[in-house]
């Protein structure tokens, strides 16, 4: 695909991608530029957006004769992956867009080929149409940062560090962790959890759902074959651990000298109040969960195709930006007894796993 | 004085504290003025961004004394200027820094620094 098509698409590209290709002085991208800066003279200013709408016109625009051939195609990712090389400026230089060749960097690649299929998961389980669900392009930074140990999504993309090399070597080596900042960006256009105590536990408890199940539809694995690890090679060697986090038995992925011992509560028990982690949002996520894994193999199967649909339908469709884990936990079971029948095996594995963790009671 | 920036959050969710005990450096001076100048009452809104870091910076007079500890909890995005400079001396200072669980919370009033 030559560069000029490509930036067709950038008629769903966010503005503010947009305005950083226009910018762009490399020679080899001067069509792109070029492109770029045509689609944003058509384009109402990105002030006027909000957030989780596409912009006035957007929709129209895709089919619009005169816009540049190649529509944004329904069921097809468009990535743009940008090299910030060890910088802290966002987004960095765009090193790898949709349908270009493998570059020699493999975190680059790495970064492209995880977001395509945390694409697919979505689409092909849950016919979204990425974070947005209308063809949001899925934009990644690599290299970001210095020895950096860690990734993030900062409102409208993903970005990786290489991490220090002693203790993690690189957040793009794990497919769960690519698919669960991806997710950071479906949750903020959908349910939009507050990032702190339970509701922020639940904002990181469902990435980690989705980054688990993003790793399970790559690699063909049911629920029994499925690892239920967050992180799974970003560690060095000399760490003894196996990954961050476990979400078949939290509190257990890792037990070393350096880091110390994965803090995660596996129920409501060991529930931590902390006024670090934004609340312990890391933290207490494990117990949630816990609950979905405890669902996902009492269904059995392939995880995305039940746990995970009603996972998705309730961030989806069903719970408030505040909601707490018993809210949560209600609400699954609202969604499992819809798809599946209020005396289904699907709705009975949802309610005993959240009483097994501790989040409703026994009686209920 | 004494400066401690407890990192916690991050994708890892780990928490990891530099200390540095400034009565003890060379250009303790050039320290106190940086730390007299940094904005600690300033109020801070800002919205968290998923999996990125907190710190808890804080400066603590040695032993207990007046005038009373200070605290600033500034996310990662919003740690600039000063407060960068601060955070870079004491973690370039500390090389080997604590790891820790999240402190749990603490419901009194803590008195033993
Ligand atoms: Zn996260």
């Amino acid at each position: 695909m030559s560069t000029h098509t490509n930036i067709a698409r950038c008629f769903i590209v966010p503005p503010y991608l947009l305005d950083h290709i226009a910018k762009l002085d490399d020679p080899r991208l001067e069509h792109a530029s070029h492109a770029a800066q045509r689609a944003l003279a058509s384009a109402p200013p990105y002030a006027t957006v909000r957030r989780g709408e596409p912009a006035p016109g957007q929709k129209s625009m895709r089919s619009t004769p005169e816009a540049p051939r190649r529509e944004a195609v329904a069921g097809e990712p468009s990535r743009f992956i940008s090299d910030a090389g060890g910088s802290e400026n966002l987004p960095g230089r765009l090193v790898r867009s949709e349908g270009e060749s493998p570059t020699a960097d493999d975190s680059v690649n790495e970064a492209y080929d995880g977001l395509g299929d945390t694409y697919s998961l979505f689409w092909e389980a849950f016919t979204r149409d990425s974070i947005d669900d209308n063809g949001m392009p899925l934009a990644a930074t690599v290299h970001y940062g210095e020895a950096y140990d860690n990734a993030f999504w900062d409102g409208t993309q993903m970005v990786f560090g290489d991490g220090d090399g002693q203790v993690f070597v690189g957040f793009t080596n794990s497919l769960s962790v690519i698919g669960h900042e991806l997710a950071h960006g479906v949750t903020q256009y959908t349910a939009n959890l507050v990032y702190s105590g339970q509701s922020g536990a639940l904002n990181e408890s469902v990435s980690d759902v989705f980054g688990a199940l993003v790793e399970q539809h790559s690699r063909g694995h049911s629920a029994d074959e499925a690892s239920w690890l967050i992180g799974e090679g970003i560690f060095s060697a000399e760490v003894e651990g196996q990954a961050l986090r476990s979400m078949k038995a939290p509190g257990t992925a890792y037990d070393d000298d350096v880091l110390g011992k994965d803090p995660q509560p596996a129920d409501m028990s060991g529930y931590i109040e902390t006024d670090d982690d934004n609340g312990g949002v890391h933290l207490n996520s494990g117990i949630p969960n816990r609950a979905f894994y405890l669902t996902a193999t009492a269904i059995g199967g392939n995880a995305w195709e039940s746990a995970g649909r009603i996972w998705y339908e309730t961030l989806t469709t069903e719970i408030k930006a505040n909601t707490d884990f018993a809210q949560f936990a209600e609400a699954t079971a609202t969604v499992a007894a819809r798809l599946f029948g209020d005396d289904s095996s699907e709705a009975d594995a949802v309610r005993s796993a959240w009483r097994e963790v501790g989040v409703t009671s026994p009686a209920e | 004085m004494k400066v401690t920036v407890t990192r916690s959050g991050g994708f890892a969710g780990l928490s990891t504290r530099w200390e540095v005990r400034v009565d003890e450096q060379p250009d303790e001076d050039a320290w106190l003025s940086l730390l007299r100048d940094l904005p600690w009452d300033a109020e801070r809104r800002q919205a968290p961004q998923p999996d990125r870091y907190t710190y808890r910076i804080r400066c603590e007079p040695v032993p207990a004394a007046r005038p009373e500890p200070r605290e600033a909890v500034i996310g990662e995005q919003s740690l600039t200027g000063g407060w960068r400079e601060l955070v870079d001396r004491v973690r370039s200072l500390d090389p080997s820094p604590e790891r820790a669980t999240p402190s749990r919370r603490d419901r009194g009033t803590s008195s033993t620094f």
